[in-house]
């Protein structure tokens, strides 16, 4: 996955040897990557390898003890001046779903509410995105109210209805059934295919990577393994690590 | 029974609530953002400061009292405002007892608000100012029970109004005060009276927030 | 459908306090004289009754203040009062001694009784004088068959108090807290603390406190066992604040309280005030030679205060 071979695609985040090192801990560790327009690419490992950690360099919410960061074309740091204003252009969702104590519309459109959008078209592209994600019924229900997996459906409403650049998945569906799973995978998808737009999604679900993800690459104790395209990751895996991975022999 | 001094009930409850209401604004203007800022940061010190907060609960109302009259005196630094035996000292006597409390009673609650808000509401792009008043929105709640126990405490203490306020009627003279004047003139029952007024004003007061509260004004 | 802003409710508070603020404003405009007294001057009721005819002689407010003697004082000497009115002879010379008081003029004074049980263990009726009864009580009291309850603040009363023992010989501070309760309370709360002490309690108090608390029933079993003698005389004297030391006070509506106080009609006034139950309280006694020290102003002051006495 060198940059030249996708030259005619734009590139939406490029890191270059990005670590992050803590007191007793290497977190990440020269992590070198390009993600570019219409990629879902899927990021496993064992708990503890640096994964989540990568997510919140990227989304400047710490800095890197080194490295390199170049969103959009430019390069990004945690100094860059308003820096909420690049974080607009990204969307960060966890595995744990966290509502604000609101109603689900005004959870959902708090994003919008920041950019101070226009009340009608938020009115709009809210009810549209609840629409898609089977929610309408619950609009105006305390978002604390909700089960699981209808609240994890409404995070990522509420994530992508701003529309960034780069959507960020940390084990977005790690607690949901296969119902919920498959709606917001489908989700995930619709998404990125509007274009000009990339998804990165952590996971450990082998799965879920075949599935959703046409990049794939295997993190352990901060580093990238290999990665590549999803069906080489696990058809032919080069590195040792990986092949144990994707057999199932490596137990988390 | 026969009072060897008269007063107007109303006149002095009127008073209490300026106070002790001005008191608790005051306070809590100063007492929110600071709760907020320390419960949301982490710092080297912040469980220090927490402690600190929480000891001030305890802060004696007469001690608070003692330093505004030094302040105030015309022996000391501001005398020269000539504030001192005037509601606005108690005021401000009242509003040092409210803001430790208001202050730590917003920390727990902001700290209770889910860590991962904050996060995601920065990730959606919000600035530090923003993400700040949004999880002061989320503890809301709290925040608000924050304000009503400063109102209970200003509303009820009587060593600090007494101190700088000097009881004197018609100008300082409050509902916990003249308390202490009918019971150290021996009128028990005069004093418990006032008491019971006391407390049916500071429970107008919570029906009126809980009044606001469940129409969503606050 | 939006939540609706918290703002709204905030406004409405304002809007409220606002109001309030206007409903307890003070009138501005009249002159105002802070007079600091002790608690036991101002709960007997003699301020409220005469003051009114200072208000209206001189179109000003009197601002009082009630605090223990000691605080008042304090309130003095810091300025924060433009007369005082004590009844702590020593320390009311030292205060003007030491420059904080321009004069001390004596005003009325009222009595202190021994008061203590029917059953009178001690004998305290049967003493020839005041100095007489403090040593029986001290007899009895180290017997184990009295109780003394002492107001402990350094008030005009405690002051007094110990002033007594040590015309009987007694030092204080070798009494034993088995039967001597210093309590660092008001009158009020002392007398009550004597009730309590079944048969036994003595104590010194006031006569104006003394007569409220009985009649309103706090205190039914304490009778007065002895009073009459002069030094249970209690002096209550006038002292304005030095001008000189504190420019800021109202020096010239601070002698008029002087000279009102002291001229024939208000010292009548004092002389006939009964309590709610009857009794007469006060014994006025400024006249001739009444100024007892006198403090010399600065001639600013001087020329002022020549004009008003016209």
């Amino acid at each position: 996955m060198v940059a030249g071979e996708r030259a005619a695609v734009s590139e939406i985040l490029r890191t270059e040897g990005l670590t992050k090192e803590y007191a007793k801990k290497i977190a990440v560790s020269d992590v070198s990557m390009s993600v570019s327009e219409g990629d879902i690419v899927g990021i496993m490992g064992p708990s503890g390898s640096g994964k989540s950690t990568l997510f919140r360099l990227i989304n400047l919410l710490e800095r890197p003890t080194r490295g390199k960061i170049v969103f959009d074309g430019n390069e990004i740091s945690t100094s860059s001046p308003d820096v909420h204003l690049i974080r607009r252009k990204m969307a960060l969702v966890l595995q744990k779903p966290s509502a604000m104590n609101r109603n689900v519309f005004n959870n959902v459109a708090f994003g919008l509410q920041l950019r101070q959008v226009e009340k009608g078209e938020t009115e709009r592209r809210v009810s549209d995105y609840l629409e898609r994600l089977g929610l309408t019924e619950s609009r105006e229900r305390n978002a604390r109210s909700l089960s699981g997996g209808e609240m994890q459906r409404m995070c990522f409403a509420r994530s992508v209805i701003v529309e960034p650049k780069l959507l960020l998945l940390d084990e977005f569906t790690a607690n949901l059934d296969p119902q919920n799973i498959s709606i917001l995978e489908k989700a995930v998808r619709d998404f990125v295919n509007q274009g000009g737009r990339a998804a990165v999604v952590i996971t450990h679900n082998p799965f879920q990577a075949k599935r959703l993800c046409n990049r794939a690459a295997l993190m352990m104790n901060g580093g990238i393994v290999e990665e590549g395209e999803t069906l080489r990751i696990f058809n032919n895996p080069t590195d040792e690590r990986t092949k144990a991975f994707v057999s199932g022999e490596m137990v988390f | 029974m026969v009072d060897a001094v008269t007063y107007d009930v109303v006149q002095i409850t009127l008073l209490s609530l300026y106070v002790s209401g001005s008191a608790t604004i005051l306070g809590s203007l100063i007492g929110v953002p600071l709760g907020a800022a320390v419960g949301l940061k982490e710092f080297g010190g912040k469980g220090l400061l927490k402690t600190i907060t929480y000891t001030m609960y305890g802060f004696p109302p007469v001690i608070s009292g003692l330093f505004i009259y030094y302040i105030f005196s015309r022996a000391g630094p501001l005398g020269d405002f000539g504030i001192l035996f005037t509601p606005t000292a108690m005021i401000l006597a009242q509003t040092l007892l409210v803001i430790p409390l208001v202050a730590g009673v917003t920390i727990t609650s902001v700290s209770e608000v889910d860590k991962n808000i904050k996060n995601t509401v920065l990730s959606l792009g919000a600035s530090d100012r923003q993400a700040t008043f949004t999880v002061i929105k989320e503890a809301w709640v709290g925040v608000i029970t924050a304000v009503m126990i400063g109102f209970g405490r200003a509303i009820a203490e009587v060593g600090a109004a007494y101190m700088v306020g000097g009881n004197i009627e018609g100008k300082t003279r409050i509902l916990t005060t003249s308390i202490m004047l009918e019971t150290r003139m021996g009128h028990f029952g005069y004093a418990i009276g006032l008491g019971v007024v006391l407390l049916i004003v500071a429970c107008g007061v919570f029906l009126f927030m809980r009044w606001l509260q469940e129409r969503e004004l606050l | 459908m939006k939540d609706k802003s918290p703002l709204v409710g905030i406004i409405v508070l304002a809007i409220v306090m606002i109001l309030l603020m206007g409903s307890v404003a003070i009138q501005p405009g009249r002159q105002r004289l802070t007079l600091a007294t002790t608690t036991s001057a101002y709960d007997s009721g003699l301020l409220e009754k005469i003051l009114p005819n200072f208000e209206s002689k001189y179109d000003c407010i009197v601002d009082v203040i009630a605090v223990g003697s000691g605080q008042t004082m304090e309130i003095g000497k810091n300025g924060d009062a433009d007369v005082l009115l004590v009844h702590s002879p020593a320390s009311e010379k030292q205060f003007v001694k030491d420059g904080y008081g321009t004069s001390r003029t004596l005003v009325a004074y009222n009595q202190f009784v021994i008061v203590g049980p029917e059953s009178d263990p001690a004998g305290v009726s049967q003493a020839v004088n005041a100095t007489d009864a403090f040593k029986r009580i001290y007899q009895n009291g180290t017997e184990g068959n009295a109780i003394f309850v002492s107001r402990g603040d350094l008030s005009g009363t405690h002051t007094k108090e110990k002033s007594i023992w040590v015309k009987a010989g007694l030092n204080v501070s070798t009494f034993s807290n088995t039967w001597y309760l210093s309590t660092g309370q008001g009158m009020g709360a002392v007398l009550d603390i004597t009730e309590q002490q079944t048969n036994k309690g003595y104590t010194l108090s006031d006569e104006a406190t003394y007569y409220t608390r009985r009649e309103t029933g706090i205190i039914p079993h304490l009778e007065i066992l002895n009073q009459g003698d002069p030094l249970l005389y209690n002096q209550y004297s006038v002292i304005p604040v030095n001008p000189d030391r504190w420019p800021s006070v109202n020096a010239t509506l601070a002698t008029d309280f002087v000279n009102w106080i002291t001229s024939p009609e208000i010292q009548n006034m004092i002389g006939n005030f009964t309590d709610a139950y009857g009794h007469k309280l006060f014994v006025p006694n400024a006249g001739p030679g009444s100024v007892a020290e006198t403090h010399t102003l600065s001639s600013q002051f001087q020329a002022v205060i020549a004009i008003r006495t016209d």
